[in-house]
């Protein structure tokens, strides 16, 4: 499983986490609000382009990104055009292209491992009003990196289901493959709150 | 928790189905209704929390690969919002009593894993598309067939789950009725 992250040294990857997210967060509220101003829109773009320069991602990222896009851009364009003028069309699908282009740029400059972190570190201050609801911050964060590491364990439960059905020359319907790998991935998730047990974490 | 949260993710990549009409469709919807089926309201709600901030995090966790702080930008944020009252509700109804009635989890899975998620997603996708609610309640009735497809699976999917593997559902089996 690769992160989206893409590693570089440039203003924007050593811009705090936090203020990062707030800026994008804040440039997406802007950009929502103010709908039908052209202006705001030529500035989220301007935003936009200079902020992929500055990365380091480059155009050539950009592209990639927007090509990535290209599903989005479809299903965004097809419909509005049936309801809505052409004018209103590319309004709409230039805005929410320059919010999803800007989140992305939040993904492509930001380790997950921060990301994750400062999450833990937000959650630290709650903590007491977490312990009332049973969780704490230090059992999220064991719980966020069991996860991380249970997508490629779950893979490799279809991979082995996918091998027993060929040797037997099954069809893989959804039902014949979704319930084994629910009884194994389960059976996992019980074995590993054992293990847990056992070292004192509950 | 965290092992259902990695199923939804796995479930997300597996190869779609292409189903009539040519709209591909992943199973990640049928993992949210399978998450609040057989964990119960709390833990699997709380599994597609986790899901959704190791996305927000910038893993490619959701459907086909794709994921990042854009998937919450886009026009479909709400649909995978919803997911968590969606996962909660399914929860809720299907596990109310031990052991689990057929009718209680199809009523589940459909108000749970189709209207509230469809409820959290339209409005956010007409606000983010401009269109009226109308209009993008007739978009997304080109998914509704699968999603009634998911939510058939889910049942059944869900019942042999617990004849052949009660263990998971503890939130139904503490308050037997």
């Amino acid at each position: 499983m690769i992160p989206l992250y893409q590693p570089g040294t440039s203003y924007l990857h050593r811009l705090p986490v936090g203020a990062k997210f707030l800026g994008i967060f804040l440039a997406a509220l802007i950009a929502s609000i103010f709908r039908e101003n052209l202006a705001v829109l030529l500035g989220v773009w301007a935003l936009t382009l200079t902020g992929f320069l500055l990365s380091g991602v480059g155009l050539r990222g950009l592209l990639a990104q927007l090509w990535r896009l290209k599903w989005l851009a479809l299903v965004l364009i097809i419909p509005q055009l049936i309801f809505l003028t052409p004018a209103e069309t590319g309004f709409n699908v230039a805005r929410v292209l320059a919010v999803v282009l800007m989140a992305a740029l939040f993904t492509l400059t930001t380790a997950t491992s921060d990301i994750l972190s400062s999450f833990e570190r937000l959650l630290r201050p709650v903590d007491p009003l977490l312990l009332r609801l049973g969780l704490s911050a230090e059992r999220i964060s064991l719980a966020l990196s069991l996860t991380i590491r249970s997508v490629p364990l779950i893979l490799s439960f279809y991979a082995e289901i996918r091998e027993a059905q060929r040797a037997r020359g099954m069809r893989p319907t959804p039902r014949a493959t979704v319930l084994p790998l629910l009884v194994m991935s389960l059976r996992h998730a019980e074995e590993t709150a054992e293990a847990l047990a056992a070292r004192g974490v509950r | 928790m965290a092992m259902f949260a990695a199923l939804v993710a796995v479930l997300g990549q597996l190869p779609a189905i292409p189903l009539a009409g040519g709209v591909p469709i992943t199973l990640q919807t049928l993992g949210v209704m399978l998450a609040g089926a057989v964990l119960g309201p709390w833990r699997g709600a709380g599994a597609i929390v986790l899901l959704h901030v190791l996305v927000a995090a910038g893993l490619p966790l959701l459907a086909h690969g794709s994921g990042g702080l854009g998937a919450f930008a886009g026009p479909s944020a709400g649909f995978a919002l919803g997911w968590i009252p969606g996962a909660f509700l399914v929860g809720l109804i299907t596990q109310a009593s031990w052991p689990l009635r057929v009718w209680r989890t199809i009523v589940g899975t459909a108000l749970g894993g189709i209207v509230v998620v469809y409820a959290c997603g339209l409005p956010v996708m007409a606000f983010q598309m401009g269109l009226s609610l109308e209009q993008a309640a007739l978009i997304n009735l080109a998914f509704l067939p699968g999603d009634a497809i998911k939510a058939a699976i889910a049942v059944t999917l869900t019942h042999s789950l617990a004849r052949a593997y009660p263990a998971p559902f503890t939130y139904a089996r503490r308050r037997r009725r």
